[in-house]
């Protein structure tokens, strides 16, 4: 196994006056494991759309996760599918993207738009065969994946964003792939990576989508570790065998809490150096320490962290702001959603007396339910995440 | 003169990022941003009487409404 991580994203856009997605992406590993992704759209909107894709992307992803041959996993979806009383058909069109050992990718396509790959920013044109399986033409791909491979699989609401409205016919999957390219950056997530090309799709259509469209995206990195610390230990000559395992590790430093910044100051011998800039008056400035990436306030910073977290984890958000922006819990939020594969917690124990005063509208009680929280959205994300006490 | 201003979780709470703000006007208002510098630091260790503010290292305790009598007269005499 080598350095590799896959991470994964994906957004739907519900046809206009639905409540449900006749799309669905179901994914099976990732991170250092192989990954299957599958991306079915089923035949219409609504909810006959919504059962025909779900049984779809479930029981491929189940089956091909499980290595059973394609055959076998078509067969079985054809036997399945209910057949639509007015049409007469059962039908769902699907995507599998598999990564296999982080070395090589299998796409499998049935009469979805084709998966764009990017590679180093550009378009890569993949080898594709052919196959005919229960009257149903497959396309087949494999080939080895590199280091900031970007994988974009689409419903084919995407292709047709716009049209009638703002396209004659519409965005085509040409213009979607220069659009990621325009936009492309290394550092980018799969998951905003998706948002970017939703939020088009979306203006496309006017707010209005004329059809169920999703953007699924699988993004081949390196790992990257980051580690936060927050809180002084409960007991004080604790604090060096703290900092010890802190600095210890390797990659980026984050260092959250007034108290902990002292601890931190003291231990390197740098002195704090405090901003007076308040890009979200909600959220008290940065500072900065010589040897530490990123030094914030505590508990009101990583409260709304969490919040920002919650709403990354929920599909209906589009693009978060976040992104851009430079307080101190966006720039938090950017390092632990964006770049980070493993994240670790380096939570001291100790309490502020400061925080005992129940006039002040936030009770620091939580401070480690907040941890606890804050670690759980992010392994929903799919980081490694590590909690340590002291 | 350096003017100090806690922006640690407490005395945020308590409205310190108002008199950052009062005060940076205030010192921009007089023409004395070459003679008053404003900085920020993390937790003073004095969170029960924040907002905690020091003037070249003696400590007041601000509330937002007093920003103005505290710069009339703390600040202005010792100029």
């Amino acid at each position: 196994m080598n350095d590799l991580w896959i991470e994964t994203g994906w957004i739907s856009l519900n046809h206009v006056g639905e409540t449900l997605c006749g799309d669905k992406v179901e994914i099976h590993g990732g991170g250092d494991e192989n990954l299957t992704l599958v991306l079915a759209d089923g035949l219409g909107s609504g909810v006959k759309a919504n059962i025909l894709s779900t049984l779809t992307s479930k029981i491929l992803c189940t089956m091909i996760s499980g290595g059973i041959p394609l055959e076998e996993c078509v067969a079985t979806i054809a036997n399945t599918l209910p057949v639509c009383s007015v049409r007469q058909v059962a039908y769902s069109t699907f995507t599998i993207l598999q990564i296999r050992n982080n070395e090589t990718a299998h796409i499998i396509q049935f009469d979805n738009p084709a998966t764009i790959v990017l590679r180093k920013g550009e378009v890569f044109d993949y080898p594709r065969t052919t196959r005919v399986i229960a009257g149903k033409t497959i396309w087949e791909s494999t080939f080895p994946i590199e280091v900031d491979d970007l994988f974009i699989a689409m419903s084919d609401g995407a292709e047709w964003a716009g049209v009638g409205m703002t396209m004659n016919f519409g965005w085509t999957r040409d213009s979607i792939a220069d659009y990621a390219m325009a936009n492309y950056l290394p550092e980018n997530s799969a998951k905003s990576t998706a948002s970017l090309i939703i939020d088009e799709c979306d203006r496309l259509y006017g707010g209005r989508p004329g059809d169920d469209t999703t953007i699924a995206v699988a993004r081949v990195r390196n790992r990257h570790t980051v580690n936060l610390v927050v809180g002084p230990p409960e007991n004080k000559e604790d604090d060096t065998r703290m900092m010890n395992l802190f600095f210890g590790k390797k990659g980026t430093k984050i260092v959250c809490g007034g108290t902990t910044s002292n601890v931190v100051s003291r231990y390197l011998h740098q002195p704090i150096v405090a901003a007076l800039d308040y890009p979200d008056p909600e959220v008290p400035p940065i500072s900065t320490i010589k040897g530490v990436d990123l030094t914030t306030e505590g508990v009101i910073t990583l409260a709304k962290v969490l919040t920002y977290a919650e709403d990354f984890l929920d599909q209906a958000k589009l693009a978060p702001m976040w992104l851009t922006r430079k307080d101190g819990a966006s720039l938090i939020a950017k390092e632990l959603f964006e770049n980070a594969t493993d994240v670790n917690f380096f939570v001291g124990r100790a309490i502020n007396p400061a925080h005992q005063n129940p006039d002040l509208p936030i009770n620091f009680a939580i401070k480690q339910q907040l941890i606890t929280s804050l670690a759980e959205c992010l392994e929903k994300m799919g980081k490694h995440i590590r909690l340590s006490y002291f | 003169m350096k003017i100090t201003i806690c922006i640690g979780s407490s005395c945020h709470l308590k409205g310190s990022r108002m008199i950052v703000e009062d005060l940076q006007k205030l010192v921009k208002d007089n023409n004395l941003t070459d003679k008053i510098e404003l900085a920020g630091q993390f937790c003073m260790g004095n969170c029960q009487k924040g907002v905690c503010v020091t003037v070249d290292g003696e400590a007041f305790s601000l509330t937002p409404a007093d920003t103005r009598t505290f710069f009339e007269k703390d600040i202005l005499p010792r100029l």
